[in-house]
């Protein structure tokens, strides 16, 4: 069984047909690229997965941990263990850095999941461990996350999702606008957690950079799956690269 | 990276430890927004304002009729706690409600109608007030937040009229109609304390009658109910629901459940005031509580204070109240003093982006640049 699994998924926003017949999986503890062009589906299938409408799934069906996710409400996925870091702005700006890390313990609080049929499969990391990963933050606790640098958003969005209880993580271009040296920051900060037990879906443009840390690598194009395969496959298919994106 | 200098400054301190005794700036940047500073200076505004406003003034050689009244400042602190429950859902969850005369009406007619059959204490008729707001925020909540934006504005709207037709007609002969509740019985605190009298031992300089300390201690109360909400974990998760909502909700937060607490919550500020502004003139008149001109007053009132912040709204109403009591009430300007409001406004948005408050905050940072800090 897999962790993650999407069965001929169609999604739509509104009459555009976006995302046609769709199937992927993600195994537990592997870091998954989807990659592919502008415009390809990929952040419409983070969407789609995360719960987000629109888009809106029409077909197909998505399971998580053998749980139809489909239909679910986008709080009620995220507290099941699926975090989804949006692309460009992750944090919330106008917080301060451990105020960002601590709305992932009012989403544990009763007052929040009263009423809604969720469990916690495990606590979550604590905020000194999350602190002692991430230096830079533990510098900053006190200062509004929007004034940030990038990579150190880019950090404070894994940080809080850690501190959840994810067991996936879906990051959408997590490397757009950082540094080449950054990047190679937040990708040690991938592979660490990948080492640590979680299971990372990377969505990214940058294809080099991604098939680099990837296990396992999805290439979406025109909203169809046009490849599948360990991502040392996809590094020696030549033509799959030139032809679906252009490296 | 952002903050190199800051870190860079971290460091030195490191490697020469001669200077411990914190600077003028680091006291002022420990103290200058925590709770007990807050409450303190709550305190020491509401204390000083009768004589500042009032009687300074008036020995300054200011025409009475162009200076603050002990009644009108009363008033200011009302609207103010008004203003302050209503800038928790406008300012910090982003929410514009147009229906905020539903909960400062019902409540102030649920007290009067309490105090004229059951007691007239004043705690108890503020209890039943402010319970009555949150039982009608709950229900009106609980169906205009099942959407955003501009719809959510107008069904607030349209509850805020239905509730005023209701309360004039069908309901008239228990809320007076037109003529408004009349048999308000406003007893005494404790049995003991007649809101009326004067303080004894204080000056009528300082404070003119129990009432002031009564609504400013309420003030005051308000004041710090405020600051814990905004600065508790929930307060963070209303100001994360601000920024983005759905990125709230990929974080796993029920965002509506939220939205509803936040309204209940002004609601219950609202009951508050409505409640005290009845104590204060021991009348309803519903074109000053359910009519819809008051939801567009608190609106008024808190952009000109300043929306996001906890003071702004105050000053907001102290400002309001000015206009709509003193310059309606001067010779030939008077008249248009509906137009004057509105210029002031106009002013105040245009060169205070963040209303009054906001420049307070602006002349705080420069003090605290002044002194050795580096605030922007």
């Amino acid at each position: 069984m897999s962790l993650l699994e999407l069965d001929a998924v169609d999604s739509y926003y509104g009459q555009s047909h976006i995302l046609r017949d769709v199937s992927m999986r993600v195994e537990e503890g592997e870091i998954c690229a989807l990659l592919g062009r502008n415009g390809a589906g990929k952040t419409t299938t983070l969407r789609s997965i995360a719960g987000a409408r629109p888009p809106e799934v029409r077909t197909g069906r998505i399971t998580y941990k053998d749980r139809d996710i489909t239909d679910m409400e986008t709080e009620d996925i995220s507290v099941l263990g699926i975090s989804h870091v949006p692309e460009e702005r992750r944090v919330f700006a106008n917080l301060t850095v451990e105020e960002n890390l601590h709305l992932a313990d009012v989403v544990k609080n009763r007052s929040n999941t009263w009423g809604r049929d969720l469990d916690f499969e495990h606590e979550g990391q604590s905020i000194e461990q999350i602190l002692e990963d991430f230096p830079r933050l533990s510098e900053r606790q006190q200062q509004m996350a929007g004034t940030l640098s990038g990579g150190e958003q880019q950090m404070l969005a894994i940080a809080r999702a850690l501190k959840q209880s994810t067991d996936l993580l879906m990051l959408d271009e997590p490397y757009e606008g950082l540094a080449p040296q950054i990047i190679e920051t937040v990708e040690g900060a991938i592979e660490r957690i990948r080492d640590e037990g979680t299971t990372v879906l990377l969505v990214e443009q940058n294809a080099v950079a991604a098939m680099k840390i990837a296990d396992r690598c999805y290439v979406i194009d025109q909203g169809s799956v046009v490849f599948e395969g360990p991502a040392e496959e996809l590094r020696n298919d030549e033509e799959t690269r030139e032809r679906y994106l252009g490296v | 990276m952002s903050d190199e200098v800051g870190s860079a400054a971290e460091t030195e301190a490191d490697s020469e430890p001669v200077d411990e005794s914190p600077t003028l700036y680091e006291r002022w940047r420990q103290i200058h927004d925590n709770e007990s500073t807050v409450a303190a200076l709550t305190i020491l505004g509401v204390a000083l304002a009768p004589f500042v406003l009032v009687t300074l003034p008036t020995q300054l050689g200011l025409p009475s009729e162009y200076s603050w009244y002990h009644n009108l400042l009363t008033l200011t602190l009302i609207w103010g706690i008004f203003a302050l429950g209503y800038d928790l859902l406008l300012g910090f969850t982003g929410l514009l409600s147009f229906g905020h005369a539903i909960f400062w009406g019902t409540s102030a007619y649920a007290a009067g109608i309490f105090s004229a059959n059951v007691t007239g204490s004043p705690l108890a008729m503020i209890l039943v007030g402010t319970l009555t707001a949150v039982l009608m925020a709950w229900i009106i909540g609980w169906i205009s937040l099942r959407r955003g934006g501009i719809y959510f504005a107008i069904l607030t709207l349209a509850f805020g009229q239905m509730i005023y037709y209701i309360f004039l007609s069908p309901l008239g002969d228990i809320t007076g109609g037109e003529n408004g509740f009349t048999g308000v019985q406003v007893g005494s605190l404790f049995g003991v304390v007649d809101l009326g009298r004067a303080v004894p031992f204080v000056p009528e300089a300082f404070v003119d009658s129990w009432m002031y300390v009564f609504v400013g201690a309420a003030m005051i109360l308000s004041v710090v109910v405020g600051y814990r909400i905004l600065n508790s974990p929930y307060g963070a998760v209303l100001r994360a629901i601000r920024e983005n909502e759905q990125r709230a909700e990929f974080v796993g937060l029920n965002v509506w459940r939220y939205k509803l607490m936040a309204f209940i919550l002004s609601g219950a500020f609202a009951g508050l005031a409505g409640s005290l502004y009845v104590i204060q003139r021991s009348f309803v008149p519903i074109e000053n509580t359910l009519n819809w001109t008051v939801s567009g007053d608190i609106v008024v009132i808190t952009v000109l204070g300043g929306v996001g912040s906890l003071f702004g709204p105050v000053f907001g109403a102290g400002l309001y109240m000015y206009v709509a009591n003193i310059v309606s009430g001067m010779p030939v300007i008077g008249e248009f003093w509906h137009m004057i409001l509105g210029i002031v406004f106009i002013a105040v948005v245009a060169t205070m982006p963040h209303g009054i408050w906001g420049r307070v905050d602006w002349l705080r940072d420069r003090v605290a640049d002044a002194i050795g800090g580096d605030e922007r």
